[in-house]
């Protein structure tokens, strides 16, 4: 098994606002795996878009703030992070896709400028690697030190006037080139039947499932080590929100990226996902694979919000919902948060400190639940 | 789609077209109101004269007032912009004058634009810590600032102090035409750096006088328009590519902001033509504001008459320039 491209570990993130405090995220750990999809579900308000946003640092800080725990993204620990240094590891590091696509495309550029600046930003940085000399020498490393004697060397770049093959080299850096072809590329990847005419054209010109299909390829047009894909379904109505589906199943074989995909549809994240993960009340209370997670859950919260999901066959009569309501997150529960709507609960579920996400008894690896009696959940209707 | 440069032009005719109305409009008001309000100019313009000469003055007013409007317009229509009681021709004044207003507007204009806006940005990016209270406490007290009191301020404490000439468009008679009677302008038309500079200095303080007491509202649009686009998922998307917080702020969040400034700024540069009055008293700059006032006391119907239908004008196309302004920043915007 390869090192995870990320593992969030015990991450709380609260909100002050003038009213008090909210728990958004409380002691939340995942990993992805390089190339595996996770996909996030729960109910509104969860803390879902809370977790997606948080670990690419993208929340507005006040009111959210960061208490404890770690982001570790490709070893670096994102919490820690120097707030200058923040646009270094988003576009060809974690990508985003929104939830809204018709608020997430700029309305005063053209579809080609919004791309191409994407391209532009990872030809940079790939580039910012290895800028290739003119006479197609060595090219030059900037990612280590300068050979020979090292502050000599810098100075003498600074004191000594640069020779025309260096500024040929950095001209030839600087320069626009024409991204139109690999912008075209990215429009092909993403189903888009007529390119040439779309680049030209405004967002407000395109339709919302037009405009998801070009954040997905802005997205992607970064090769990002790590996409986050914020319910990028939810706002599209159904026939539309299937073809996006689709394109995003058969994206994800193409591009064999690493995804967090956060949605409310169980459905979906069946179809996408290799791990899912659990989400109630700012707390992470089940992660496995997604097939056992489905045929054998070890959370009483996962088998209620399974059998509350409408299915195709139940003919007649109410659907299925869980007895009381999402605790308020600025009084939340103590102990266990589900435990006051738990059929399983008993006094140590709200006396002791809410359990930890510990294995699942008799389940497959990796599969852990966030419950004292997770071997009793499979009793329960 | 209604955007393209045919689109546009038949916008812009159809605007100028609907300014004719408005300006017959204007000049009615007007011609009514500073006829009925001075009850006997004779006796204000010949105090002392003798009876024969009021008689005269007289037998002018004692015709029914439309007739002595349609005097006043036929020659209006003919180019003949009236002249004043002394006989001083109107139009080659306001020609003088209105030039020196446009260019001390433009030059408060352009400090509003690339200073209070900028602001605008911080406050925002700050909403809420101290960065964004001193630009309220600045912008608040330009607001609250009278016009005569920073003007004669500046000219009297500050203009000394930083070496600065606090009269007049140049330190003498330019040795060369004055084409437009823009000083800077004209100057540089002339090729003249010295002149330039000279001009510039003369500019420079009354510009900033009117930018300080009018940046607010430019200021204040655009922090509370880059409030209003920060949280929007564009932005976001925006911080995502892996731009640079300035990119994002200045490119994305801005170009949007922009949207609403424009029109305000429009709509305070077309009311700054007017208001320029006490500014130009202060610092004896040569524009409209010192022509409409001796227009309005002495009285001078002609002139005051042509001035308030130039101010008209001038708020009509400055409102035209913003919405056309407007139209190229949101691609939104179709023109019919």
């Amino acid at each position: 098994m390869s090192a995870p491209v990320l593992s969030v570990e015990h991450l709380t993130i609260d909100y002050e606002v003038g009213a008090g405090t909210f728990h958004a995220l409380a002691d939340v750990s995942l990993e992805i795996e390089t190339g595996h999809v996770v996909g996030i579900v729960g109910e509104t308000g969860c803390g879902k878009s809370t977790l997606a946003q948080a670990i690419p640092r993208l929340l507005p800080e006040p009111p959210a703030k960061y208490r404890s725990g770690k982001i570790l993204f490709q070893g670096t620990d994102l919490v820690t992070f120097p707030r200058w240094k923040f646009p270094t590891i988003r576009g060809t590091g974690i990508g985003m896709i929104f939830q809204e696509p018709l608020n997430s495309l700029n309305p005063a550029f053209r579809i080609y400028d919004q791309l191409a600046e994407a391209v532009r930003i990872r030809q940079h940085r790939e580039a910012g690697r290895t800028l290739v000399r003119p006479d197609g020498e060595a090219p030059y490393d900037y990612s280590r030190p300068p050979e020979g004697p090292g502050a000599g060397a810098v100075l003498s770049k600074v004191l000594v006037p640069p020779t025309a093959q260096d500024a040929a080299m950095h001209r030839a850096a600087r320069a626009r080139p024409d991204l139109k072809e690999e912008v075209l590329e990215y429009l092909r990847l993403v189903r888009i039947n007529d390119p040439e005419t779309i680049l030209g054209l405004y967002p407000h010109e395109l339709s919302g499932g037009m405009r998801q299909r070009i954040m997905i390829a802005m997205a992607l047009s970064e090769k990002p080590s790590l996409l986050i894909a914020d319910e990028p379904t939810s706002a599209l109505d159904v026939t539309i929100q299937a073809q996006v589906l689709t394109l995003m199943k058969e994206l994800i074989d193409e591009v064999h990226a690493s995804i967090l995909f956060i949605s409310h549809d169980l459905g979906v994240i069946a179809e996408t996902a290799d791990e899912i993960g659990v989400m109630y009340a700012g707390h992470l209370v089940e992660f496995g694979p997604v097939a056992d997670v489905y045929a054998h859950p070890s959370h009483p919260y996962t088998k209620a919000l399974l059998r509350a999901a409408p299915r195709r066959y139940k003919a007649d009569g109410p659907l299925d919902s869980i007895p009381g309501s999402v605790p308020n997150l600025s009084r939340p529960p103590p102990g266990c948060p589900f435990h006051p709507r738990c059929p399983l609960a008993e006094p140590r579920c709200r006396d002791e400190p809410g359990p930890p996400l510990d294995p699942a008894p008799g389940r497959l690896p990796g599969h852990r639940s966030a419950c004292y009696f997770a071997a009793e959940v499979a009793s329960l209707p | 789609m209604g955007r393209s440069l045919v689109d546009l032009l038949i916008f812009v005719g159809k605007r100028l077209l609907q300014l004719v109305p408005v300006l017959i409009g204007i000049i009615v008001l007007a011609f009514v109101f500073t006829h009925i309000s001075v009850v006997n100019p004779c006796a204000i313009w010949y105090p002392h004269a003798k009876q024969t000469i009021l008689n005269q003055c007289y037998a002018t007013f004692r015709q029914p007032i439309y007739v002595q409007f349609f005097q006043y317009f036929q020659g209006l229509l003919t180019g003949n912009w009236g002249q004043s009681q002394q006989g001083v021709l109107v139009y080659p004044q306001i020609a003088m004058a209105l030039p020196a207003t446009v260019e001390l507007v433009l030059a408060s204009l352009f400090l509003m634009i690339f200073i209070g806006i900028p602001l605008g940005v911080i406050a925002a990016q700050s909403s809420g810590r101290w960065p964004d209270h001193l630009v309220r406490i600045f912008y608040l007290s330009g607001w609250a600032t009278p016009t005569y009191l920073g003007a004669v301020i500046v000219a009297i404490f500050i203009a000394p102090y930083l070496g600065l000439p606090s009269g007049g468009d140049y330190s003498g008679p330019p040795p060369f035409r004055e084409w437009t009677h823009m000083s800077v302008v004209d100057a540089l038309i002339a090729g003249n750096l010295p002149w330039t500079v000279d001009a510039l200095q003369h500019l420079i303080l009354p510009a900033a006088v009117l930018a300080f007491i009018n940046m607010g509202i430019a200021t204040r649009m655009t922090r509370s328009s880059m409030l209003e686009v920060m949280p929007l998922d564009y932005v976001k998307s925006a911080r995502m590519k892996g731009l640079s917080e300035f990119v994002v702020m200045y490119k994305h969040a801005l170009r949007n902001s922009l949207i609403t400034t424009t029109t305000v700024l429009g709509v305070t540069a077309g009311g700054l033509l007017a208001g320029t009055v006490v500014v130009e008293e202060v610092f004896t700059w040569p524009g409209i504001g010192l022509f409409a006032y001796d227009a309005i006391t002495a009285p001078n119907f002609d002139g005051a008459i042509a001035v308030v239908a130039v101010f008209a004008v001038g708020v009509v196309l400055a409102n035209l320039i913003a919405d056309i302004l407007y139209g190229l920043l949101d691609p939104r915007v179709d023109w019919r």
